[in-house]
């Protein structure tokens, strides 16, 4: 399809290969493209192995599959649903009492009035610019940190 | 009710620290991180200053004062991080301020760590 000398290739090749397109395309009126008949098309060298691999994922396919026909089958019942219900939300009553209660932290003394906030005076810059002051202050203290060592980390016991 | 609890158990928790304080603080005068430990302590020497808070860009706490604890460290390196992802210029390190009628907690990185401060009105 979309070769520019494709008419040119009305005499048939003497080599297989040269004629043997590179992705097997399946005729898509006559052969649906998820039967196994387009494979017949290509070579039967290549049919060999895209059969292999064809079988594979069908049988990895079939591993994946759940029967949900064999799941209705085994119907449950209203009354055992509703125990089973009950059954799990008890469980989850007893756990949820013995987890802990991871409580949100939050940073100290926030307003319970944001009006007085927001009407009060801007952050003065002094502070901002403290702020700043510290933080760099801090980083240069913290690229100070290096290991002194004092004495060896590896020492002989004195065994007799 | 159970919140209540939990705010008493913590207190409890800081008041067990503070007792150590001394002993603590003898102990930081030895290790190589002392730089960073005194100007901490400098920082608080300022009356309006009641926290301050040093923590790495994981939230890993890497010292800290007052009002801030260990368990912020999280929350202050995420709001550095957060308010710096709105500036384009990379290099423009936003500061960070929340307000409150008690005082102000003011967020600022620099470099690969984050430093809060909170500050009561003076």
């Amino acid at each position: 399809m979309g070769c520019c000398y494709s008419s040119e290739n009305e005499t048939p090749s003497q080599d297989p290969d040269e004629s043997k397109p590179l992705i097997p395309h399946p005729n898509p009126v006559s052969k649906p493209p998820n039967g196994t008949d387009w494979i017949t098309t290509s070579v039967p060298s290549a049919r060999t192995d895209e059969q292999a691999l064809l079988t594979s994922i069908l049988t990895k396919t079939a591993q994946n599959i759940i029967d949900v026909s064999a799941a209705d089958s085994v119907m449950m019942e209203q009354h055992e649903y509703m125990d089973k219900a009950r059954q799990y939300s008890t469980k989850l009553a007893v756990l949820s009492t013995s987890l802990p209660q991871k409580k949100a932290l939050a940073l100290p003394s926030l307003t319970s009035q944001p009006h007085q906030v927001l009407a009060s005076d801007l952050v003065p810059y002094s502070d901002v610019q403290q702020v700043g002051k510290i933080a760099a202050y801090a980083y240069s203290a913290i690229s100070q940190i290096k290991v002194d060592a004092k004495e060896d980390l590896v020492v002989q016991f004195a065994i007799p | 009710m159970l919140f209540g609890s939990v705010e008493e158990v913590d207190n409890n928790k800081k008041r067990s620290s503070c007792s150590k304080l001394d002993f603590l603080s003898y102990l930081r005068s030895l290790t190589m991180e002392s730089t960073l430990e005194q100007h901490l302590d400098d920082t608080m020497k300022n009356p309006a200053v009641v926290g301050v808070l040093c923590t790495d860009q994981q939230g890993h706490n890497l010292g800290c004062r007052g009002s801030l604890s260990d368990e912020h460290g999280g929350v202050v390196s995420v709001l550095a991080k957060q308010a710096a992802a709105l500036t384009r210029d990379p290099t423009d390190s936003p500061t960070v301020c929340l307000e409150s009628e008690s005082g102000n907690i003011l967020v600022r990185s620099h470099g690969t760590i984050t430093v809060a401060v909170h500050k009561i009105a003076s």
